[in-house]
């Protein structure tokens, strides 16, 4: 009962406070029940890398104190306390590997966008044109996209590295590397967006916008818990499962990075969909899961959207106060394309010179996975997620609503728009006007 | 078509909106909302609305607009105090404030498109008129004087027909990237210090003058507290202060000694501790407890019903089909509506079918009214559309498709939403369906308050 009212009260409270109360009242609460000081000059300690870390979780507490523990580090915990262990997301990324000067992965330069193909499609010639064939027009190619050839040239990642995991189990001729070396890594989304760079760091509009609304946007509050949990170096057993929290992240004096320790509500009101299973294991300090259909919440500026990644699975490395590593499996095209209409107007997809109808087309080209079962076309792109995780406490009553909860829904991707647009329809699309800048629908992978 | 025949399509099709959304309502009176009584200019006076609570009308009793000035992404526009920007000339290109292309592309419809006059027609004043209070008057560039409010100037619309019409705008769910709007301007709510109104979807929302969430118990009688102080702890009371004084729907009693608390309509009232975000609807899932409204929304038809979804409710029809409003402001200077039947429907048919008028039939379908019937409200109508040009259907026209709209503007569903609780068509449009676009009827919203 505790941690209930210390949740209520958390809840009263500006953030920064609610953080402080949050991790002295849980690692005193929870963690050491009687002798609050030890718990809480360790969470005073600096590190927060997964490697480095040594706070306030359960296994901490759990853990002998030393003698010297005002000023010494707790030794890192082997085990977390009762087998159970919870992450909450605090940032994720689209795999994307870049060299230092970007020409390995895009020898062919970056992709232009939006603002760069209506000026090709409509120069300033003093011709007067209509609303209707010009702005609208590129919004309905945005909305109803074709897989028609590209009438813009499309520069595809290319060279031999790229983040990710080895998806089907197969080493092939396009495969990459990944930077540990590792072959047969899958991630032709990299092929899509390496050269966009709406796509890249540090720069890239959409992938710091995604990755801010991770931690700002409840909806978006993905938990990992681990339970069954012998050791965090190696354990052969562990159950995985996802929830969607309910509370915001617990965050440090610049309001920016994440801290260990915080709390969080499991939603049971609107996050059941959420709610999946994975088995996985624990080798050197890494854990894997075995694959599965993975449904997960990412809206960006407020629209509701998910995504969805078919036999995803996880790839991270674990410490007591901390996760990092990959998400990855074969993202589903139509909810993926829904997701970035739905989030980002024309005018923000322009800022990093993305152009929606061109990345459609090379999703189209590039999907490698999961053929629909009547046109024998790929429905699902290989992918990656860069991932990290840090440590936070489930409400105990949350927990035992769980048990008592009705079965999910069944999670579905998203099938598009229905009624595609005919063949005439399509031969209407703004690009094929554009003869002079007409490039190749061939793949850098098909060349 | 000349100016003259515009004017006359587009009042006559207004007209005929208001004609058939004058359906008597047939159920018991529910509690409006009390304003405080301000200065006004002879003839102006407050009119109750079913959604916005009570606004300012003019002597016919035609709903007050503003048109505040607006820093839109590339550029702004609306009216700066003191000053109208709306006038007789027809705007022809678009002003591209809200686009990474230039400006300068002819509009669509232009043939019939109105002057921004015609459709938001000044408060003229005459000559004696004086101010009084904040209502002031300006000079508008033809050397008429116009009445303003806080020094705005201020607009019938040519979409309401009459008391309790506010068909021209809203005050609800506007964002950043939304046009340079207009609002209904409004008496100030009667509530003490302390305590604030907003519009929700379901009502107009009593809150906290920080905006959060204030909340009544079914284990409370009048004017009495049964929330013991364990109970406190998460129902923080709305205590009152030694200076407070009842009056209207407002009381005040002695919860204990020297502790007194706000009462509305006789229920004490209380916020939420777990509320962590303004205006939550949050504190209404635990058994007993509930929003408190100044007054509530209309009904919506019987033949709707409330789905639950990944962020909260949605309204959604008999098959459990999520419901949508399409909004539209252009990017023009003038910013004018393009949601209304009598409006162009240019910018619909390119986002529900590509331009398509077969596929957007299919894709977004009307949402259907079953032969003979009546709304209860004036929020909620039954209106007749020529399904081919999107606008109003004449007097027994063939092949007219008999719908159900949400203030005026048809609604609804999406085909590619295939479970109840989908909303895969919400934000489809330019800028989220903020400038224009489709949104899903959110009846609740518990991350982003898109429900109010």
């Amino acid at each position: 009962m505790k941690a209930t009212t210390t949740t209520r009260l958390i809840g009263t409270l500006p953030r920064c406070a609610a953080a402080i109360v949050s991790m002295t009242l849980m690692a005193g609460g929870i963690a050491s029940g009687a002798d609050r000081t030890g718990p809480v000059k360790r969470s005073a300690a600096p590190a927060r890398s997964a490697a480095a870390a040594s706070t306030t979780n359960s296994a901490a507490a759990a853990a002998p104190a030393p003698a010297a523990e005002a000023t010494a580090p707790a030794p890192e915990p082997t085990a977390p306390k009762d087998g159970t262990v919870a992450y909450v997301l605090t940032d994720l990324h689209w795999a994307i590997w870049q060299s230092p000067d970007g020409k390995t992965e895009c020898p062919d330069g970056f992709n232009e966008g939006n603002r760069e193909q209506f000026k090709a499609l409509f120069p300033n010639d003093g011709q007067t044109r209509t609303l209707l064939q010009t702005q609208l027009r590129r919004e309905i190619d945005g909305w109803y996209p074709t897989t028609l050839p590209d009438p813009f040239p499309f520069h595809e990642a290319g060279g031999p590295t790229a983040i990710g995991l080895n998806l089907d189990g197969k080493v092939g001729p396009n495969d990459f590397t990944s930077p540990e070396g590792e072959k047969g890594i899958d991630n032709n989304l990299f092929r899509v967006l390496g050269c966009v760079r709406n796509y890249r760091s540090p720069e890239g509009a959409i992938q710091g916008f995604d990755n801010d609304e991770v931690t700002k946007d409840v909806y978006n509050r993905i938990i990992i818990e681990l339970s069954g949990v012998d050791s965090f170096v190696n354990d052969d057993d562990v159950q995985v499962t996802l929830y969607r929290g309910r509370d915001p992240i617990l965050l440090d004096a610049t309001g920016k990075e994440a801290i260990p320790g915080g709390s969080q509500r499991i939603d049971l009101r609107w996050g059941t969909k959420y709610i999946q299973h994975m088995h996985g294991r624990i080798t050197n300090g890494v854990l894997t899961t075995e694959p599965r259909d993975l449904i997960y919440p990412w809206a960006v500026f407020y629209i509701p959207t998910d995504e969805y990644m078919r036999a995803a699975r996880l790839k991270l490395k674990l410490s007591p106060t901390a996760a990092e590593g990959l998400i990855a499996g074969y993202s589903d095209v139509e909810t993926w394309y829904s997701q970035l209409m739905r989030s980002y107007s024309t005018h923000h997809q322009s800022y990093g010179q993305s152009s929606a109808p061109s990345i459609y087309k090379a999703f189209r080209r590039l999907a490698d996975g999961y053929p629909d079962s009547k046109t024998g076309l790929n429905t699902a792109i290989s992918s990656a997620l860069r991932a990290k995780l840090t440590q936070i406490y489930i409400v105990p009553e949350s927990k035992q609503l769980v048990a008592s909860a009705p079965p999910p829904p069944a999670a579905e991707p998203y099938h598009g728009p229905p009624f595609p647009r005919t063949p005439a329809e399509e031969a209407t699309e703004s690009g094929p006007k554009v003869a002079s800048t007409a490039g190749s629908a061939v793949s850098n992978a098909e060349k | 078509m000349g100016r003259g025949a515009d004017i006359i399509r587009v009042v006559g099709i207004a007209c005929g909106v208001a004609l058939l959304m004058a359906a008597p309502p047939s159920q018991a009176r529910e509690p409006t909302e009390e304003y405080l009584r301000v200065p006004m200019p002879p003839h102006f006076k407050v009119e109750s609305t079913e959604l916005e609570g009570p606004v300012f009308a003019d002597p016919k009793g035609h709903t007050l607009y503003t048109w505040p000035f607006k820093l839109l992404r590339n550029g702004n526009t609306g009216d700066p105090k003191g000053q109208s920007n709306c006038t007789t000339t027809k705007t022809t290109v678009n002003a591209g404030f809200m686009s990474p292309y230039p400006g300068g592309f002819t509009l669509p419809d232009l043939a019939t498109r109105p002057s921004c006059e015609q459709m938001w027609h000044p408060v003229l004043a005459d000559k004696n008129a004086k101010a009084v209070d904040k209502w002031t008057l300006i000079e508008r560039k033809d050397g008429g004087k116009q009445w303003a409010y806080d020094g705005e100037a201020l607009y019938t619309s040519a979409l309401d027909q009459g008391p309790g019409d506010v068909l021209g705008g809203d005050t609800f769910d506007h964002r950043g990237d939304d046009p340079a709007v207009r609002v209904p301007i409004q008496p100030p709510a009667d509530v003490p210090p302390g305590f604030k109104v907003s519009t929700a979807r379901t009502g107009r929302l009593l809150q906290t003058e920080r905006d959060f969430s204030v909340y009544a118990s079914d284990g409370d009688g009048p004017n009495k507290s049964n929330c013991d102080a364990a109970c406190a702890k998460t129902w923080p009371p709305m205590l009152a202060p030694e200076s407070a004084r009842p009056h209207g729907d407002w009381s005040i009693f002695e919860r204990s000694s020297g502790v007194r608390q706000w009462a509305f309509r006789k229920k004490p009232l209380y916020r939420y501790a777990l509320d962590s975000e303004a205006r939550s609807l949050q504190g209404s899932d635990v058994p007993g407890w509930h929003n408190v409204f100044t007054q509530r929304a209309p009904a919506p038809p019987a033949q709707f019903t409330v789905q639950n979804t990944t962020a909260g409710e949605v309204l959604a029809d008999k098959n459990g089909k999520t419901i949508y409003t399409y909004f539209c402001g252009d990017d023009a200077l003038d910013q004018l509506g393009c949601d209304y039947p009598s409006e162009t429907q240019a910018y619909r048919l390119a986002m529900c079918g590509g331009g398509d008028v077969e596929r957007c039939l299919g894709t977004f379908p009307y949402v259907l009214a079953p032969k003979g019937a009546r709304s209860s409200s004036r929020a909620w109508s039954v209106i007749d559309i020529d399904p081919v040009t999107g606008h109003l259907a004449s007097p027994g026209q063939s092949g007219s498709l008999h719908v159900w709209a949400f203030r005026g503007r048809p609604v609804y569903t999406y085909a590619g939403d295939e479970q109840a609780g989908d909303t895969n068509a919400d934000g489809i449009g330019e800028f989220r369906g903020e400038r224009e676009g489709f949104k899903a009827y959110w009846v609740r919203d518990d991350f982003n308050r898109r429900a109010g």
